[in-house]
């Protein structure tokens, strides 16, 4: 007989009752899930159970007669089988493994299991309190032996130590029953059964209530990580990396990375808790598990890795290290950009179906990640293209901001004003000179409203530039731009122009008034029949005339004797010099102008042009006498000097200054100097004597004095 | 009449002389800016003519400059250089009564100076009439003009633009009339002479020559004289 314990009723009573209240709030909360249906299910066949047994406790008290406690302990055997099968029922469902099947072969078992015993009621009344028939033992053996081979198969999926003990417990106390009932220990047998249950029901509690809501917070919490880190962040594989992190801490899973579609298969990136080594790292597209998610644009999830997956691995050692996998794709604009890989490892926690819903809600946070760092990569890219055009481009190039502070220049720009690195945020004012900045702020700010740039002209290092000044930004402006064109030479080619224009204009125009002045006294003289003027008259106009003829020549010349020696006869100093005096005798005559040749000891020959190099003397002759006062001397003198000839024409006339002395020699240049400003003169002549020279492969040089005189030195290769 | 003709192109300035010889004229010729402000005291002439770019330090519109201190002599200039408005203004601003750009042929260049003479003649005999209004006295027939009781040198051609203005004072005188009546038929198209000796008027007899109260412009039409009330001194 069992000890009858009155202490122990109402505890199993008390214990019931709560874990009937944890089961009222679970089906409160949600009663349409499958495991809370089954874990009532089970609470009721445990409830029952622990009702048979009080019944039959009652009975024993109460000495009630025999029939009662029969049917008390039919009921007690009822709770106890279907508590059996429930709690078989409960761990496939925590397994994950419960199927239509399984629950069919419940309900079967539990049908026989009522029928059996409904029968046994029935029919064997005075069977007493024998509760371990062979049904209940056949019952208990079965199903809680699979509950419990269920149970540590799959711990790692279930997890909840609370869950594994309750049963643990729950197994135990019914084990108990069917010790000797001497013992005593059989009558403790509902107490634990139902405190097995009781911790069952909180531990099912915080497992289906308390943890997703916790869950949800992290889960959001999580999200607004990952936007931050998108929002807050540009550099894109730091937020990859943030999401990788993430995605692990989320799931509880060992390792995560995002792999990138490229042209030619996938690429690893942002590995968390995976080595670094594997950055970089690509795989083709199929037969591996990313590559699969990427074809089929879904998720995939491979509970055990090793036994699951067929195909190619997507990473060394894959086999040896995976546990569960799931990949999700990431998309932008319906198309996979890559994926999202989380992996646990074989001793880790075996991820479910939900985790991979989980994950696709931080895909699409990831994906925006993903998009934005391509753009800003593409703007980057874009960025650097212009940056290295303006670095290699030969204009100087400077920007500035609102404040006028520098905020870009280029190493043109650099050489140009002589800034540095350094200076960039310096004021530009105080960067470069005064004189390069535009005069008039206003003037310059209402001209770029109106053009959107602004062109002025700046002189620096001895070079004319055109600055083009524009703003930047499109609406407001946020700084303006200079780009510097160099126009030294476009400004020489404008000072030629002008020259000629000025040259026409003056040179050509007197002796053109002079010949037509003669020309109209001419007529006159014809009508008076006056012989004399009329001879005078013509003379006239015939030198004028020539006059021209020889300036128009001076160009021509030049332009002959720019383009290339093309006769090489063998030249005589003295007698080019010779024939070069006579010349130019009118003019100095004219011009009361002394000539004075010294062509000393026999001088070498020269091997050139002699009709070129006549023509170079006689300007470079005729221009001495021009610039030489009345009364003054010319003098010229020929000479050897080591391998050269050397030819030198002096004149005792105004000088040149210093400072033009660079620019003789430049085309229509004519010299300014006090004194010089009515000589009137094509401005080509020592142009094309320079040319002649060079031609010569000889050197010309001039030593002047101001108000004593002016020597010009020519030095030629002498021929042997 | 004699002229003095100063241009350091000696063919030019021979050729020039001849032609005024032939016409009747005494002829000076210098050939550089100093010889001609020399000749200028010495020889007096009625009309001087002055190419711009010269030798020896003084150029044409030097000469001009120091001419119109002391004379009211016509002076015509003769260049080759200086083509634009700006740069003849300039000349005319000089005190240049006429401008040529050479080459000039010489029929014009008679008719221009002949044109020259006939308004420096007309100038001192044409009227009788008078204006004194106490700040701007002219005395039309002497040639005289005094602003605050001061004699002001006029040229010629400035006191016959004054002539003609005070005769038709109180009406406009239309642009084209003022070519006609000052310098001649020949300069009907020079529409900016008109503008350029106002401005040199306005600036001797004018107490305020931005804002003037005696030579009004009439825009796009022509000038007018305004008679001023007699102010107490």
């Amino acid at each position: 007989m069992p000890v009858i314990s009155p202490v122990l009723l109402p505890i199993n009573g008390f214990t019931l009752a709560l874990a009937l209240g944890f089961l009222l709030i679970i089906a409160w909360y949600d009663i349409h899930r499958i495991i809370n249906q089954f874990f009532a299910i089970f609470l009721a066949m445990a409830t029952i159970w622990n009702a048979g047994f009080f019944l039959v406790q009652i009975a024993l008290l109460l000495e009630l007669p025999l029939s009662f406690m029969g049917f008390a302990s039919g009921i007690a055997e009822i709770g106890f089988s279907g508590a059996s099968v429930a709690l078989y029922v409960l761990v496939t469902i925590l397994a994950g493994i419960h199927t239509r099947r399984f629950r069919i072969l419940a309900f079967i078992s539990l049908c026989v299991a009522l029928a059996y015993n409904g029968l046994l009621i029935i029919t064997r009344r005075e069977i007493g309190i024998q509760p371990s028939s062979g049904v209940s033992f056949f019952y208990f053996l079965i199903f809680d032996i699979l509950t419990l081979y269920f149970l540590v198969s799959y711990r790692r999926k279930i997890q909840n130590v609370g869950i594994i003990a309750g049963i643990t417990i729950f197994i135990l106390g019914q084990l108990f029953n069917f010790l000797n009932p001497a013992s005593g220990i059989a009558s403790l047998s509902a107490t634990i059964g139902a405190t097995g249950a009781l911790i069952l029901s909180f531990a099912l509690v915080q497992q289906e209530m308390i943890t997703p809501l916790k869950n949800q917070r992290s889960q959001l919490e999580a999200m607004q990580r990952v936007s931050l880190a998108i929002t807050g962040g540009i550099a894109t594989n730091s937020v990859l990396k943030d999401i990788t992190e993430q995605a692990v801490e989320w799931l509880g899973a060992d390792a995560a990375c995002i792999f990138i579609k490229k042209e030619d298969g996938l690429e690893l990136v942002a590995p968390y808790h995976l080595p670094e080594r594997f950055v970089g790292w690509r795989i083709q597209a199929e037969g591996t598990l990313a590559g699969k998610v990427t074809t089929e644009r879904k998720s995939v999830f491979v509970e055990n890795y090793k036994r699951d997956w067929q195909g190619n691995h997507d990473m060394p050692l894959a086999i040896e290290t995976f546990g569960s996998v799931i990949g999700v794709p990431l998309t932008s604009d319906e198309q996979v950009m890559g994926v999202l890989m989380v992996i646990t490892g074989v001793q880790g926690r075996l991820l479910g179906k939900e985790d991979m819903h989980r994950l696709e809600l931080l895909s699409s946070q990831a994906s925006i990640a993903i998009t934005h760092g391509q753009l800003f990569a593409e703007q980057q890219t874009l960025a650097d293209q212009l940056k290295k055009l303006l670095i290699s481009t030969e204009n100087p190039v400077l920007a500035i901001d609102r404040k006028l502070r520098l905020i870009f220049a280029n190493p043109s720009a650099e050489k140009l004003f002589a800034i540095h690195g350094a200076d960039v945020g310096g004021s530009i004012l105080n960067l470069i000179p005064a004189a390069t900045l535009p005069p008039n702020y206003r003037t310059v700010l209402k001209e770029m409203r109106q053009n959107r740039v602004y062109i002025y002209e700046i002189s620096l290092a001895g070079k004319i530039f055109f600055c083009h000044l524009a703003g930047l930004g499109d609406k407001r402006i946020e700084g303006w731009v200079a780009v510097l064109n160099d126009v030294t030479e476009l400004k020489e080619l404008d000072r030629i122009k002008s020259e000629v224009v000025r040259m026409t204009s003056h040179d050509l125009k007197n002796p053109l008034q002079a010949a037509l002045a003669n020309l109209d006294n001419l007529r006159d003289d014809v009508t008076d029949n006056n012989r004399e003027g009329v001879l005078l008259a013509a003379s006239k106009i015939e030198k004028h005339l020539e006059r021209m003829n020889r300036i128009i020549g001076g160009i021509l010349d030049l332009e002959r004797a720019r383009m290339s020696l093309t006769r090489l006869d063998l030249c005589t100093p003295a007698d080019i010099i010779t024939n070069a005096i006579d010349e130019v005798l009118d003019i100095a005559l004219e011009k009361n102008v002394e000539l004075q040749v010294d062509l000393g000891t026999e001088t070498s020959d020269f091997r050139g042009d002699t009709g070129q190099f006549g023509r170079a003397m006689v300007n470079l002759i005729e221009n001495a006498i021009k610039f030489t006062p009345e009364g003054g001397s010319v003098r010229v003198q020929a000479y050897n000097d080591d391998e050269c000839v050397t030819i030198t024409v002096s004149d005792t006339g105004i000088g040149i200054p210093p400072e033009i002395q660079p620019h003789i020699f430049d085309r229509f240049f004519r010299g300014q100097q006090p004194g010089a400003e009515h000589i009137s003169g094509s401005g080509l002549g020592l142009s094309l004597v320079k040319a002649v020279v060079e031609h010569h492969r000889g050197t010309i040089r001039v030593e002047s004095e101001m108000g004593k005189g002016t020597t010009f030195i020519l030095s030629i290769p002498a021929a042997h | 009449m004699k002229i003095l003709v100063v241009d350091d192109e000696q063919d030019i300035r021979e050729a020039i002389g001849r032609k005024l010889r032939r016409e009747g004229f005494d002829v000076v010729l210098c050939s550089d800016g100093l010889e001609g402000w020399k000749a200028f005291h010495t020889d007096r002439p009625d009309l001087v003519v002055l190419d711009i770019i010269m030798p020896g330090g003084m150029d044409g519109l030097t000469v001009c400059r120091r001419i119109r201190e002391i004379a009211d002599t016509p002076v015509m200039m003769l260049s080759a250089q200086r083509i634009t408005e700006e740069n003849i203004i300039e000349g005319l601003n000089a005190g240049a009564d006429e401008y040529l750009v050479k080459p000039v042929r010489l029929n014009e260049f008679v008719a221009r100076v002949r044109a020259l003479l006939r308004r420096a003649q007309i100038a001192s005999s044409d009227t009788d009439q008078n204006y004194d209004d106490g700040y701007l006295s002219v005395d039309l027939h002497r040639r005289q003009v005094y602003v605050k009781g001061r004699k002001e040198h006029l040229t010629p051609t400035e006191f016959k633009l004054l002539a003609v203005l005070i005769e038709n004072a109180g009406r406009v005188v239309s642009q084209r009339d003022l070519l006609e009546q000052v310098w001649g038929r020949e300069y009907i198209d020079d529409v900016y002479y008109p503008r350029v000796y106002v401005s040199q008027l306005r600036r001797k007899v004018e107490q305020d020559p931005a804002n003037p109260v005696y030579i009004l412009t009439e825009h796009r039409i022509g000038y007018r004289f305004e008679k001023q009330t007699r102010q107490g001194e």
